[in-house]
């Protein structure tokens, strides 16, 4: 599955993601919800700097997996898993859990083949005998 | 008994009234980390760690 629509995926899933985006190992952007390209550079720009900022806390400085910060205006959440980044915004009050499950879960179906699509046979039209 | 009571009746409103007007106008503000090695860091509100995190999150938050 390709990061577009895995993020279109977790857009359906969360009701409370408001944006997201998903970098590669060397912090490119596979992929954003929305349109707008100076928001996505700016949640990437803040993912890599929550991660580089979390690292400089912890002597394993390349091994965090999950930062949040919550504030009155809303979280911002940042997964971690393999080579690839996913960070999301959400509004006031957020249910870190699930928003937490959400993201991993996209990460994840990025991983995963492209379901086949299986091709339905049209039913053939029963002739009536007369 | 009657005043042990109301005494705790009183106590019991007084608790309610400063949860209800007073602590939930506070807001809830916190971030955490965990690390691929299992531990994890919560920080708290006033801090300096907290505040790097603060500011990054604004950043993206007050767009």
């Amino acid at each position: 599955m390709d990061a577009a629509q895995a993020l279109a995926e977790l857009k359906e899933l969360s009701s409370q993601v408001e944006r997201a985006v998903v970098l590669d190992g060397k912090g490119a952007v596979l992929g954003s919800t929305g349109d707008d390209q100076a928001a996505t550079d700016a949640l990437a720009r803040a993912a890599l700097e929550l991660v580089e900022a979390a690292g400089d806390l912890h002597a394993s400085a390349g091994d965090v997996s999950l930062a949040e910060v919550e504030l009155e205006q809303g979280g911002l959440f940042v997964l971690r898993e393999g080579e690839r980044t996913i960070a999301a915004t959400t509004g006031p009050s957020p249910t870190a859990g699930l928003v937490v499950y959400d993201l991993r879960t996209c990460l994840r179906a990025l991983d995963e083949p492209k379901p086949k699509r299986s091709r339905a046979r049209k039913a053939q039209p029963q002739e009536d005998e007369a | 008994v009657r005043k042990l009571f109301r005494l705790a009746v009183l106590v019991g409103l007084a608790v309610w009234a400063w949860r209800t007007f007073v602590g939930g106008r506070e807001p809830h503000e916190r971030a955490s980390i965990s690390y691929a090695d299992g531990s994890s860091l919560v920080l708290e509100p006033g801090s300096p760690q907290f505040e790097r995190f603060a500011v990054v999150a604004r950043a993206v938050l007050d767009r």
